[in-house]
This record gives C-alpha cells, structure tokens and sequence, in this order.
C-alpha cells in the first residue's frame, strides 16, 4: 500500500498553494509539508480564533485554545476524511473541543459554581450578535433559525455550544430535569436542521 | 450490555453529543452506542450539520499575528525533524525493551500473553444479510478502554473510546495485517479529550486478518516501533 507519509514532504514557499482546495492541501499537510498547513491556517485562523474567542471570552485563553487545535490539526492530518464534511468544519470541531477543555479546566479550577448570569456574561445578547453579522449571510441564516426556536430552546442550545456546559450543568443551572434538557436540544436542533433545508454543509 | 438493542435513553442523547455537551462518561458510553445504532448515527450526522453551521454565529475576530508566528514556528521545526527522519539523519528508533532485540515482534508475542487482555474476537452483530454490516470487538491493553471495528462493504471503520492520550509527539498509527507483517496506512490519529476517534480504514480490508494500532512517532514509522494497544482481529 502506498504511504504517502513516506513521501517526501518539505516546505517550500505557500503561495503557489493557494490556488489548491483545502482537501488537496490536507493531502500535503500528511506527508509534512509545512507550507501547505499554512494555507489551511490563514484560511481559516480568523474563524477558529471568533469562535474561541465567543467561548472563552479572554483572548489570551482564545489564543491557547487555537494555539493546541492547529497543532492538533498538523499532527493528526491523517484523521480528516473528506467524506465526513469540509475542512473548515473538521477544524473548527477541533477548535470547539479543545474550548470546551478549556473552559471545564477553568471551572474546576475557579471551584465557581455557574451561574445564570455568568453565562449570560458569555454569550452575548442577541442584539450585539444581529449587529455584528448584518453582513453575513451565513450568519444571517444560522441565526435567524436559531431565533425562530423557542427560547427555553435556543437558551440550552447557546449554553451547550458556546457555553460549554453539559446537559447536567444546564439541567441545573435551569433546574430543569435533564431529561427535558436533552429534549429541547434535540427538537431545537432538528427545528435548525429543516430551517437551513439544502443550503447547509450535508455530512453523509 | 446489548448491541442490539435499542436504548432509547442512550439514543436520547444524540443532540448533546452533537453540541459537545455530554459529561466524560456519557461521551464515552455514546461512542460505544453508536458503534451499533445506525439510527443514532443517521441522527448524528443530520443534526452535526446543525451544529457545524453555528460557528458562523461567533463574532468575526482577526486571529492574533503572533499566534501565527508560535504555531508555524513548532510546525517548521517538527516539518524539520519529520524530513531528517525521513532522510535517515535522525532515523527514529524503535523502542525496543532488553532482550527483545528483534522489534515488534516479541513485543506482539509479549502482548499475546499478557493476562489483562483477552484473546478474542467477538462479533458483535450482524445485519443485512450476507453483504451487510458486521462489528468486531477489539482487544485493547489500555484500562476501560473500548474499541470495535465496523465493517460494510469490504470497508471498515475503527471506533475507539476511553483511550489513552497518545504520548507527546507521537501520534496513533493504524496498521493492517494480512499474511505476514503489518503493513501501514495513511490513517494517523488522535484521541479526543474522552479518548474517542473514529478513524476509516483506508481501502478494502478483504483478506485483512487484523487491524493493530500502535503510538508512533509524528508523521507515522513504516514498522511498528511499540507494542500495540489496540488488536482487532476481522473474524
């Protein structure tokens, strides 16, 4: 069997990569090659740092959280199967995995106990979101379907994401059984899933 | 516990797993159940898409240009160290115990009869006829640790849970074995924070004997250089 691990990688300037798809690109961050790993990062190190950003709230624990993804990312390159969604998905998952370490690190570590208001602290109220992403119409359409859910759903489907908290922290914090908790994830979600129909990104 | 039956409070959890949301042991539990659901695997991916798309909702912030710099600088050097590897100037050495002298393959026997493991594979259902969906539980060396393969089609996929971080630097290798020694693949991997990948094997697995994965050095050895932690016999 062929391994292209064995080929020869080696870095080289990026920019005749640039014109390569992200799963062309992956093909060379497999064998080490350097260069190619620097296209996927300036792609898509402005989304992953947003999205860490949105979580964390601190940019110095953002920027630890991106720091491990990307060399999560270069060193496991084999794990990403182009069947399975985009790059930028893949990527950013790793990105919201290692956040909600970090973010669990971080409360084991205050010994807080999470309240309501602190979360709302880190999620933004939706007027600021509306005005941030006017201009984006990806943005756009996520939120609009998130904002057409009730709020007890949209609430537990904000926390889990971006909040980084489990079903039973939010069960609690609601004091909400955990039960009723996983069914407004479920059916907020599927809700999300009918409102975006084919304009969102299908993993088979 | 039964992998044929449908449990509808694991199966319940489908859109916190999606979310992130689910406490270690749940997590675990889940990456098991779906290694056998295919209604929660269906379920997975549907509501993934969801969940994929709500990034977009974080406010737009430019990543730091010295984040850049600390991450290409440990790229660069690791891209370095892979290439002198690959040249022979620092060829990696297997990690061979005292006595063993001959790499893997005492350490494959040392494996064998190693009493924590049990020698066995166990199939752990069948559907769809001949042509359908058979799941392989893997012996894995690693304490509550739990891995199966799942084969359709001639392909398969390796689901593991509860594994240990791989060693710093090093990465997991999966390897395919038909008659003789192991041979290497394309699928280098990680473990999430709960120990969970789900990894394809790369090509057909006809005629493959065992699926075997082992810790190895970043950017993958052409030989085994550990005792592997995961040995998956395929019947």
């Amino acid at each position: 069997m062929l391994n292209p691990l064995r080929s020869s990688g080696g870095g080289g300037s990026a920019a005749p990569l640039r014109v390569l798809a992200d799963e062309e690109l992956m093909q060379l961050v497999y064998r080490g090659n350097a260069a190619a790993f620097e296209v996927i990062y300036d792609r898509h190190a402005d989304a992953a740092f947003s999205l860490a950003y949105r979580m964390c709230r601190q940019r110095s624990l953002a920027e630890d959280v991106v720091q491990e993804a990307f060399l999560s990312l270069w060193r496991s390159g084999a794990r990403y199967d182009r069947s399975r969604g985009s790059v930028r998905t893949w990527a950013l998952g790793i990105v919201h995995n290692r956040a909600i370490d970090a973010l669990r690190r971080r409360a084991v570590r205050d010994r807080g106990v999470v309240t309501e208001e602190g979360i709302e602290e880190r999620v933004p109220a939706r007027e600021h979101t509306e005005l941030e992403f006017a201009r984006r119409d990806e943005a756009r359409e996520i939120r609009d379907a998130l904002e057409r859910l009730p709020e007890e759903q949209s609430k537990v489907i904000e926390l889990a994401y971006f909040g980084g908290l489990t079903h039973v922290e939010i069960a609690s914090m609601l004091d909400t059984p955990v039960g009723t908790i996983k069914g407004r994830m479920r059916l907020g979600l599927a809700k999300m899933r009918t409102a975006l129909g084919d304009t969102a990104e299908v993993t088979p | 516990m039964s992998f044929e039956r449908h449990d509808e409070d694991v199966h319940a959890n489908v859109a916190a797993y999606v979310l992130g949301a689910l406490p270690e042991e749940e997590h675990a539990a889940f990456v098991e159940h779906l290694a056998s659901c295919v209604a929660c695997r269906e379920e997975v991916c549907s509501l993934g898409v969801v969940a994929a798309a709500l990034p977009a909702l974080a406010p737009p912030q430019p990543a730091p240009g010295e984040l850049k710099r600390r991450v290409m600088d440990t790229v660069d050097r690791e891209a370095r160290e892979q290439e002198a590897a690959r040249t022979g100037r620092q060829r990696p050495v297997p990690a061979r115990r005292a006595g063993d002298g001959l790499g893997w393959r005492p350490a494959f026997a040392g494996l064998a009869v190693a009493a924590v493991i049990a020698v066995f594979a166990v199939v752990l259902f069948t559907s769809g006829g001949g042509g359908g969906t058979k799941v392989f539980r893997a012996q894995v060396s690693a304490p509550r640790a739990f891995a199966s393969v799942t084969v359709s089609g001639g392909h398969a996929q390796l689901t593991v849970a509860g594994m240990p971080q791989s060693p710093p630097n090093h990465v997991y290798e999966l390897w395919i074995k038909r008659a003789g020694e192991p041979e290497p693949t394309d699928a280098l991997f990680t473990v999430s924070r709960t120990g969970a990948a789900t990894v394809g094997v790369p090509g057909s697995v006809q005629g493959v004997k065992e699926l075997l994965v082992t810790a190895e050095p970043l950017g993958g050895s052409p030989h085994p250089t550990r005792t592997p932690i995961i040995i998956a016999p395929l019947g």
